[in-house]
């Protein structure tokens, strides 16, 4: 009920905004209709330059409450803030767990804060045929550092696939990283290796081996899996991802209905490509084996983080904080000499590469904050605190000398003996973030590799350093959809899924043979599986036609 | 529930005993009892393991072990929830807007109720149209947050009190009570020189404790478990009630969405959160129950009487 008559208003409401828009005429593009809104702004900002706006200025902005680190209004952060840029915020205090709800209806309302953060993509899309929210890219000519970063890392090409709309324009300031930041892989049982006296896999194959090496101690499968029961896949949903990264396919959580295929640069299907039929192969291998659990693809994270704890399995998908939080802790409570580790993520097919995108959850703001005498200053404000490199200091690491030491290029970086960041100085007893309000997920993120290697453990820095090494496969080009195709290709594709995940689990479980695979694809056809495609295809031909 | 039912019929049991009961009488009430024993177990045994759950440790709740019984004494959640200031600002707000908007809504739908239940009233069922279309229609979420902000009452108390102020079905049910008083009453105090607000004030109302119990708790439990209201219109942590704070804290414990929550105390918080906020929530509301509980059996009494 709720649902259908926002949506009903927003569409309302866009007409109304168009109408409006019309009526305006399109004289605002860019920076020279912005002369009444300089007041406070800096003449000259630049890369490196710190921001401090000629007045006090306030700026409202939505304000995530994170019950990690509840919300106060007189954290060192704000204080420090405010001393630095002469900026204060008006804030709306939203508790996290409601949070895009809370958005959607202020914005729906007209009555949202300028600075929205905390947005994530393709949320923002739901505003922009009302015009409530600011096509961002048209401004970005006001925010020095971030252009600075988009260039130098190369990421346009990236926010053009992901975040640009079938007009041009992207609305959401994404957060940006230098390098893609993964952190699922699978942890493997060392004692065991060491036992065995094998090395650790560095490939699936090399996995077939260390397996069956292993299945002689497993009680009775040596691979358990999980993430079984979190969309997108038919089951161990993480494995799936990242199998489906070594194969150049999609699965599991990565699962998306389009794959760019870069030998006939076409958008192809990937539940009907070769290499995913390889990757069914693989997995019923394992299967037919019996080195990997079947219910690997069924039960619940508790039955496999059992399995793994108690000993009867060795190997199972992992991050950093499963892996110290679950994995270790219940290996050391319930299997005398048992260890773990992360292992860097195995290689197929595609070698030492990975995929990923560098782009972060990030800001929208307000259609309104554009009438605002402050504009361009809000713009340089936002520019300098979420993508300059002293901004990201302040909001990740705080005050030098006070609540960190060391600098962030040589490594030297380490919080202050007094303070404590998810146990990286465990003898701390200040929180970095419940008592300083530094590291605030509404602030800190994204940022250089350098950067981002600060908050890693020595064991996690190591994994990271290890999959630094890969290289980046390029992303796959802007296809924006209209309104109209995302609907119907959102029909088809829920249906092409529901059929790939139960088909998937039937070849991987043996329970039908892989020689079925040509009338599995011609079933998919009959699902509209090239119409789909072809419509990606038309998109991304268009959007190269028009912008590109 | 089952004390309810259970209690008219004592007095009727020992007046059968006085007169020698049957023994089919004698079988049928200790099958009744034991099946009535079987319910309140069925029905306490849930609250049992919650309160069990919320006084357990991560280890043995994770485990799926903690049944009946605390397993591992815990009160790090407990500690944690009930530290915060912030926790026991919230907690007097819930307790404000309760008992504020309880009162509010108590006196708008008992006039309205009270006015709809003359069926002389010209006019009657437009007002009771009007009512009843707010049931089937609503303006929309977009539309009242729209409307509240410009009436000027996003902050304050009153966007909580007013939007929810009449409930319709509870209005119909109190309709439906006042048309059942005898007629005979209000026209013997009408004889007797009584205007309307002398008769509804010492005549009706007196008269309908049981059905104004019944409403003020189902009042109190609906402003006391909302949330999304004061989500809604409050921008301020010092405005939120309780429920709003418990509920920031389940999502954020158990979504674990960020490496501050990844410790000890973390997984702690996330296991038992939910049964510690049960407690938290559930307790003051259910402590009511039983001093009102004397009205409803009056109401049933008053109910048998008249049959």
């Amino acid at each position: 009920m709720t649902q259908l008559s926002r949506r009903e208003l927003l569409g309302a409401l866009g007409g109304v905004a168009a109408f409006a828009l019309v009526g305006c005429g399109s004289s605002d593009n860019g920076n020279q209709s912005l002369g009444d809104k300089r007041v406070g702004a800096m003449d000259k900002f630049g890369v490196g330059d710190q921001f401090k706006a000629t007045e006090p200025l306030t700026f409202s902005i939505a304000m995530l409450d994170n019950p990690g680190y509840p919300y106060k209004a007189d954290w060192e952060f704000f204080t420090e803030l405010t001393k630095r840029t002469n900026v204060k915020f008006n804030p709306t205090v939203i508790p996290l767990s409601d949070y895009n709800q809370k958005r959607d209806v202020m914005v729906g309302a007209g009555n949202a804060p300028f600075i929205i953060p905390k947005t994530y993509h393709p949320s923002e899309e739901a505003y922009i045929a009302g015009g409530a929210i600011l096509p961002v890219s048209d401004y970005v000519d006001l925010m020095p550092n971030f252009q600075d970063k988009v260039k130098k890392w190369g990421i346009q090409a990236e926010i053009d696939a992901q975040l640009k709309q079938d007009d041009g324009k992207y609305y959401l300031l994404p957060g940006i990283h230098e390098d893609v930041w993964l952190d699922y892989s699978i942890a493997i049982r060392t004692d065991i290796l060491t036992k065995l006296g094998v090395q650790a896999p560095t490939t699936w194959d090399e996995l077939t081996t260390v397996l069956t090496a292993m299945k002689p101690m497993a009680k009775p499968y040596p691979l358990s899996d999980r993430w079984s029961t979190t969309p997108e896949g038919p089951g161990a949903n993480c494995l799936l991802a990242h199998l489906s990264d070594a194969y150049d396919t999609r699965a599991g959580w990565d699962w998306q209905p389009y794959h760019w295929d870069t030998n006939t640069s076409k958008f192809v299907f990937p539940g009907a490509q070769d290499n995913y039929k390889a990757l069914l192969a693989y997995l019923n291998s394992l299967v037919s084996q019996k080195l990997m659990d079947p219910e690997s693809f069924t039960q619940q994270d508790d039955q496999a983080k059992q399995k793994f704890g108690t000993g009867k399995a060795f190997v199972i998908s992992a991050n950093a904080q499963e892996l110290v939080n679950a994995y270790r802790k219940d290996l050391t409570a319930q299997v005398p000499g048992g260890t773990v580790t992360k292992i860097p993520r195995l290689m197929g097919p595609m070698g030492a590469t990975k995929r990923g995108t560098r782009l972060e959850n990030g800001i929208i703001i307000s259609s309104k904050a554009k009438d605002s005498k402050n504009f361009v200053a809000m713009m340089q404000f936002i520019d300098w605190l979420w993508y300059s490199d002293a901004g990201q200091l302040l909001a990740k690491w705080g005050i030098q000398g006070q609540t960190f030491t060391g600098n962030v290029d040589d490594g030297s970086l380490k919080l202050a003996s007094d303070v404590d960041w998810a146990g990286l100085n465990p003898t701390g007893t200040k929180k970095l973030n419940v008592d300083y309000g530094f590291f605030n997920g509404v602030f800190a993120y994204g940022g250089s590799t350098k950067f981002l290697d600060t908050q890693f453990t020595p064991e996690e820095k190591q994994f990271q350093d290890a999959m630094a090494q890969r290289k980046l496969r390029p992303s796959e080009p802007a296809h924006p959809l209209t309104a109209d195709e995302r609907e119907q290709t959102t029909l088809w594709a829920t249906a092409l899924k529901d059929h790939v995940n139960q088909q998937s689990l039937k070849f991987i479980l043996g329970q039908r043979p892989l020689t079925e695979w040509d009338t599995y694809v011609s079933e998919l056809k009959g699902k509209n599986m090239d119409q789909l495609i072809d419509v990606h295809n038309k998109a991304a031909d268009r959007f190269k036609k028009n912008h590109g | 529930m089952v004390t309810v039912a259970a209690r008219p019929r004592a007095p009727q049991a020992r007046r059968r005993r006085g007169v020698q009961a049957t023994r089919g009488y004698r079988v049928f009430q200790v099958v009744n009892g034991v099946i009535l024993a079987g319910v309140l177990v069925l029905t306490l045994l849930p609250f049992v393991n919650i309160i069990s759950r919320s006084f357990s440790s991560e280890k043995y709740i994770d485990a799926g072990r903690v049944s009946f019984w605390p397993r591992g004494f815990n009160i790090t959640t407990y500690r944690k929830v009930m530290s915060d200031p912030l926790f026991w600002i919230n907690y007097k707000n819930t307790v404000i807007y309760t008992v504020g908007a309880t009162l509010v809504a108590m006196v708008l739908t008992t006039c309205y109720a009270y006015v709809l239940s003359k069926k002389h009233l010209r006019g009657r069922g437009v007002l009771i149209g009007i009512a009843l279309f707010t049931m089937f229609f609503t303006g929309g979420l977009i539309p009242n947050y729209v409307l509240v902000n410009s009436l000027g009452l996003r902050n304050t108390i009153w966007a909580i009190v007013l939007p929810n102020a009449i409930n319709v079905f509870y209005l119909l049910v109190m309709k439906a009570f006042f048309e059942s008083l005898p007629l005979e009453l209000e026209e013997a105090a009408a004889v007797d020189g009584s205007n309307t607000y002398r008769t509804l004030l010492w005549i009706v109302l007196p008269l309908s404790k049981a059905v104004l119990a019944t409403m003020v708790l189902f009042y109190a439990v609906l402003f006391w478990n909302s949330w999304f209201t004061a989500f809604l219109y409050m921008d301020r942590q010092e405005l939120f009630p309780a429920t709003v704070y418990l509920r920031n804290m389940i999502v954020g414990a158990t979504t674990g969405s960020d490496n501050a929550s990844s410790s000890d105390f973390g997984l702690q918080v996330g296991a038992n959160i939910r049964a510690v906020t049960v407690v938290l929530t559930a307790l003051p509301i259910m402590l009511v129950y039983p001093f009102i509980q004397r009205y409803f059996v009056s109401g049933v009494m008053l109910g048998a009487v008249k049959g």
